[in-house]
């Protein structure tokens, strides 16, 4: 076999797989999902599902090599899934005039004031601790 | 176009979208070529040129949106993967996402009550800060409306990208850590492809703190949604 057609099946392997695990993913959400609205908990069933897959893996009962391939092909591809609900815009014709500035000023600030307030936080943190540890 | 139609070509015009914003982003390094901005832009001049409202797109673009669920239970592998910087850096990352979702939640109510805005759109601009899936979780939990909270996270992360590398620039941060948090709690996704740039260690350390605000919000919608009832 020349080293393409062997490249080329490893490529497919890889896509086959991939797409295996994230069927298998989607099949536990679909679980926790139908799980969480029967017993009528408040918690999404993704979050569930979450939880379910971190107990698994954390017990040993599933080894993390069955579905990384797939996790990460969900989570690269995320914008793709989100993307849709950015077109609730066509809606919102509101959003073009004060009300979008104010909605925008709110996300600003936000920005600002979040990354400078987590980033020092930190900083404060690690140099209150090293100076503890000395 | 019947609406079986309508629903297949709309799902494949946002794939297609998508497409067109991975491989401009191939060739061309521009803000305008953020995949998150551009695949947004495509989807939505493409409704505007067909005349097509919002319910119409979503025949199709709801099957994209199923795929957060998914997504959400994804999380658990990369949370798993970084266990060990998990337990290294605990009580720093609890530092970090406390203050941060602090911030982010508490002022978002603040400022937006200060200008006046309708009671949905500041549930919506609440979790603005944490990534999609669980942002449009906790904004159906507490009254306010997913895809205008998944707006407001498209916006925090476009912008939060750029914000941020000037950010990076004026601040003394000496460490990775801090430039990590700082990213992933301030830009979600956006922010951590921002502080992969930055280097190895800042990215590992976005996407972990991404991943925390993330749960952490997940904790505090179902709080939230049993004190209003």
């Amino acid at each position: 076999m020349t080293l393409e057609t062997t490249k080329m099946k490893n490529g497919l392997r890889g896509l086959v797989e991939t797409a295996a695990q994230a069927a298998a993913l989607i099949g536990l959400w679909w679980l926790c999902d139908a799980a969480v609205r029967a017993a009528g908990l408040p918690i999404p069933g993704g979050v569930a599902g979450m939880a379910v897959l971190l107990a698994l893996l954390a017990s040993g009962a599933l080894p993390v090599g069955c579905l990384r391939l797939g996790a990460k092909g969900l989570l690269n591809h995320m914008l793709l899934f989100f993307v849709p609900a950015a077109v609730v815009l066509r809606d919102h014709a509101e959003l073009l005039g004060s009300t979008g500035l104010k909605v925008l000023a709110v996300i600003i600030v936000g920005i600002v004031s979040v990354m400078a307030g987590t980033a020092l936080a930190v900083e404060l943190h690690i140099r209150l601790r090293s100076r503890h540890v000395r | 176009m019947s609406a079986n139609h309508s629903a297949l070509f709309w799902l494949a015009a946002t794939l297609a979208a998508y497409v067109v914003s991975r491989v401009a982003r191939h060739y061309v390094r521009a803000w305008w070529t953020s995949p998150l901005l551009l695949t947004c832009v495509l989807c939505l001049g493409l409704t505007i040129g067909l005349h097509a409202g919002y319910s119409e797109y979503m025949r199709g673009g709801q099957w994209l949106l199923l795929l957060l669920g998914p997504a959400t239970v994804a999380f658990a592998v990369p949370i798993y993967e970084h266990r060990a910087l998990i337990k290294r850096h605990w009580p720093t990352l609890a530092v970090g996402v406390t203050v941060g979702c602090g911030l982010a939640f508490g002022g978002g109510w603040l400022l937006s009550g200060l200008l006046g805005l309708s009671q949905e759109m500041r549930l919506s601009l609440l979790p603005r800060s944490v990534t999609t899936p669980f942002a449009m979780d906790f904004a159906r939990e507490v009254g306010g409306a997913p895809d205008l909270a998944a707006v407001c996270v498209i916006a925090t992360g476009i912008l939060g990208a750029s914000l941020g590398g000037m950010l990076l620039k004026v601040l003394p941060l000496r460490t990775a850590l801090a430039r990590g948090a700082m990213l992933g709690m301030g830009a979600h996704g956006a922010g951590v492809a921002r502080a992969l740039e930055a280097g190895e260690e800042e990215g590992a350390i976005a996407g972990l703190v991404m991943i925390l605000a993330g749960v952490t919000c997940a904790l505090i919608g179902p709080a939230i949604s049993l004190l209003e009832s």
